[in-house]
């Protein structure tokens, strides 16, 4: 079992692009008018968790 | 395909660029990734009076309501309150963005700039390390746009800088993290745009209230993002309006989230490539405003892109007239209230309740250094020390 990923919720997300730009890894982009974290891409840092305003993105653990 | 520029992101900034290329006779394109342009807004719609220096706008259609001038609240409440000449830098007009984008990017067709939306810039096209083009994604179909000037007008979550090279990565301590709702049934009727500070209220950042009419209003919050929490600008938002009489029985009719970079200018030229609006990061790090340089940056950057077009010189010391041109117009600005955003984020509430304690009955048409600081230390002796790098900076720069 690994460390949580990133995931966003794109029922929830607006489409601001603060994950994106704050993303050491570059592990996030935006698509379909919704952000997506590329899982390979992702540290488990939670620097997006934290920057987003609204909350929709969490950790999910990837098996 | 063949351009001379391309351009990605059809906000205020890729499309005044745009705009001013075309009108220099380049062959221009625009791709936008999304439908329909300025749309989802993301702004809080307030924008300096300045903007009418520049003359790009045509009619009124964009311009939802005309502020007679700004108030401040400290963190205890404290009122102070700006004239229309003072605080109309940057609280001139609240705008309706939707209709504002697309009004500079029908100018830039106008111009003769074209534009192809539902468009996602995927990567660069590069010859050898040189950027030649833009490779993108259109529903299905992947598209190779071969361009000698590639413009990136991508927006806070710029990629087209980073596929560069350039660094704009933001750290979190430069991003405001920030979401607003525009409320209806709320009374408006002194046309102020009203900002309220405080760590309990918006950490590293402030709440607005911006009217678009009389009973009708965007109500925000920006929130430093190494301040924040998952959440926490909505939960800090719904909490001020859920406690503010004037607020808390309104209804909204829009909700949207918002990232505003607030850093320090990054590179913005290389060969075959320039960067414009938030993408440069060209956004006033106190205030978290950026429309008056998309226009000012981009009629510059459209014009080098002009002369480059001419010359057929596309080459980094070339399109460097750009980069030397914002700087001087509104770089330094950006410079100098980076280094003032930081000493001010160190203030504890109590020496901004001070502040604005020295600053309530302070008559800004008389408006000098000198009088200011007379009136600020007067009232509270203490405020000198906490000023005094403030003070070191305005006579440096």
């Amino acid at each position: 079992m690994g460390k949580p990923k990133a995931k966003v919720d794109r029922d929830k997300c607006l489409a601001c692009g603060g994950c994106i730009s704050v993303c050491p890894q570059d592990a996030l982009f935006m698509i379909g008018g919704r952000a997506l974290v590329t899982d390979e891409k992702c540290i488990s840092c939670a620097i997006c968790i934290r920057t987003c305003p609204i909350g929709a993105i969490s950790g999910e653990v990837c098996f | 395909m063949k351009y001379d520029v391309v351009v990605v992101g059809a906000g205020p900034a890729g499309s005044v660029t745009a705009r001013f290329a075309a009108e220099q006779g380049a062959k221009v394109l625009i791709i936008e990734r999304r439908k329909e342009i300025g749309v989802p807004v993301l702004c809080g719609e307030g924008v300096s009076r300045r903007i009418d220096n520049w003359g790009m706008l045509e009619g009124k259609r964009w311009i939802a309501s005309n502020m007679e001038g700004a108030r401040i609240y400290s963190p205890d409440g404290t009122m102070v309150k700006l004239s229309a000449d003072l605080a109309g830098n940057e609280t001139g007009y609240v705008i309706y963005r939707d209709i504002f984008d697309q009004e500079l990017a029908r100018q830039a067709a106008k111009a003769g700039a074209k534009i192809m939306m539902n468009t996602n810039a995927i990567g660069l096209l590069k010859d050898n390390n040189k950027i030649t083009g833009v490779k993108a994604k259109q529903f299905d179909d992947e598209l190779d746009i071969e361009a000698d000037i590639v413009v990136a007008a991508d927006g806070v979550e710029s990629k087209v800088g980073q596929w560069a090279g350039i660094n704009t990565r933001l750290d979190p301590k430069d991003l405001e993290t920030c979401c607003q709702y525009t409320l209806t049934n709320i009374d408006c009727k002194d046309a102020y745009c009203d900002f309220y500070l405080g760590k309990k209220i918006a950490p590293g950042g402030y709440v607005w209230v911006f009217p678009k009419g009389k009973d009708v209003a965007n109500v925000g919050i920006g929130v430093l993002a190494n301040l924040s929490e998952a959440g926490m600008p909505k939960k800090l938002l719904d909490n001020f309006i859920a406690n503010d009489p004037r607020l808390k029985n309104g209804n909204p009719i829009r909700f949207l989230a918002g990232a505003v970079p607030v850093a320090k200018p990054v590179e913005t030229v290389r060969d075959n490539l320039l960067l414009v609006g938030d993408a440069a990061r060209q956004v006033d790090p106190i205030t978290g405003g950026g429309l008056t340089h998309c226009l000012e940056g981009g009629k510059i950057a459209g014009e080098t892109i002009g002369m480059a077009v001419e010359k057929q010189q596309f080459d980094q010391e070339t399109l460097s007239v750009y980069e030397t041109g914002w700087k001087e117009a509104f770089g330094k600005k950006l410079k100098r209230n980076y280094m003032v955003k930081e000493i001010v984020l160190g203030f504890e509430d109590k020496t901004l309740n001070m502040l604005a304690d020295s600053l309530k009955d302070f008559k800004f048409e008389e408006i000098s250094t000198l009088a200011l600081v007379k009136a600020l230390v007067l009232k509270h002796p203490t405020l000198l020390m906490k000023l005094r790098p403030l003070m070191k900076i305005s006579s440096e720069v």
